[in-house]
């Protein structure tokens, strides 16, 4: 595959990007088989990602998604805006609401800092992470990306 | 709750004292039970529907990294314990699940993670990680307990660093008078 075959995917330069830009609104079902697939996936067998009496004995309303499924999807925001030369460098997130089956998240995303630092062409974003329900996972990260 | 769960998550138990004495000490090294493959890696991006070509198109992965990259979401799986192997007992590898404290349960609240390379197929990770803090007991909207701070190093098999991350976990009880009803 070749950057011309691939036309679904975005390749962002560092020259091209100016702090303040938005990124593409990224959104995502978690149905039941989603948090399981979470679970295998990661190797992440804690009770509460796939037990919902567990989650709800820890005072969670259902099953929930793991750290490793948030980490991929704010990852996926990311890289579905810069594409896939990009090397995240630093990743922040704080999990402040649970994101459970039967959920819709949602990402967005904006430029905070474009900026070179030890010839590293770097940009900070902002991501936030919501359902339904509000604000779940404000992130921070720091991508690496080509100068055109 | 009209179900009970049957096994409870095996967790180390003790007294804050107890957790405070282990502030600082490393955990046992941990040797990845998972080489970096394809095929996890395929079941993951399908998860997050990630259509990245630098975990899915050899030719792209190549051409840009040199291979086929790990996607760094899933850094700690390849370290995870398996759930049951012929001649260890199950344990968690990561300090944080082995702290003892009074808390039955527990749950993540946040991790920060630098990246310096990326792992490859065919890469085995290694990972040394140590208690770094731990709160007096706090009360908050899901329970009563401590927060834990934990800093994990992680190597490739050249001894060349891959990820440096500090995550913050609560280790906690929900108190009698509280129900989930509450919680939502």
């Amino acid at each position: 595959m070749t950057e011309q075959t691939t036309k679904q995917i975005a390749y962002k330069y560092w020259d091209e990007i100016s702090e303040g830009e938005v990124l593409p609104r990224v959104e995502m079902a978690v149905p039941f088989e989603k948090v399981i697939l979470d679970a295998a996936a990661t190797q992440d067998y804690f009770p509460g990602h796939h037990n919902p009496a567990y989650a709800q004995h820890q005072g969670q309303k259902n099953i929930y998604l793991n750290t490793m499924a948030i980490e991929g999807f704010i990852d996926r925001v990311a890289t579905d805006w810069a594409g896939p030369h990009t090397f995240i460098r630093k990743r922040a997130m704080n999990m402040r609401a649970s994101i459970y089956a039967g959920d819709t998240m949602v990402g967005e995303g904006k430029v905070e800092k474009h900026y070179a630092q030890d010839e590293r062409a770097l940009v900070d974003i902002s991501i936030m992470i919501s359902t339904g329900s509000g604000p779940c996972v404000p992130a921070q990260l720091t991508l690496e990306l080509p100068r055109k | 709750m009209t179900e009970e769960f049957t096994v409870p998550f095996p967790l180390e138990y003790g007294s804050y004292e107890d957790a405070l004495k282990l502030v600082g000490v490393k955990g046992d090294p941990i040797h990845a039970e998972f080489t970096v493959n394809w095929e996890m890696i395929k079941v993951y991006c399908a998860m997050e529907e990630d259509p990245n070509p630098s975990y899915w198109d050899e030719e792209y992965a190549t051409k840009q990294w040199g291979g086929i990259v790990a996607p760094p979401g899933l850094l700690l799986t390849w370290g995870m314990a398996l759930q049951w192997h012929p001649d260890k007992n199950r344990q968690h590898y990561f300090v944080a699940m082995k702290i003892p404290l009074p808390g039955d349960t527990l749950i993540n609240v946040a991790t920060s993670t630098e990246f310096h390379r990326h792992l490859f197929l065919g890469d085995r990770l290694y990972a040394v990680d140590c208690l770094v803090q731990v709160s007096e007991e706090k009360r908050t909207r899901l329970g009563v307990g401590h927060f834990l701070t934990t800093r994990a190093e992680f190597t490739n098999q050249n001894s060349e660093l891959i990820a440096v991350t500090t995550n913050d976990m609560f280790r906690y009880y929900v108190p009698e008078e509280k129900t989930p009803e509450e919680n939502s």
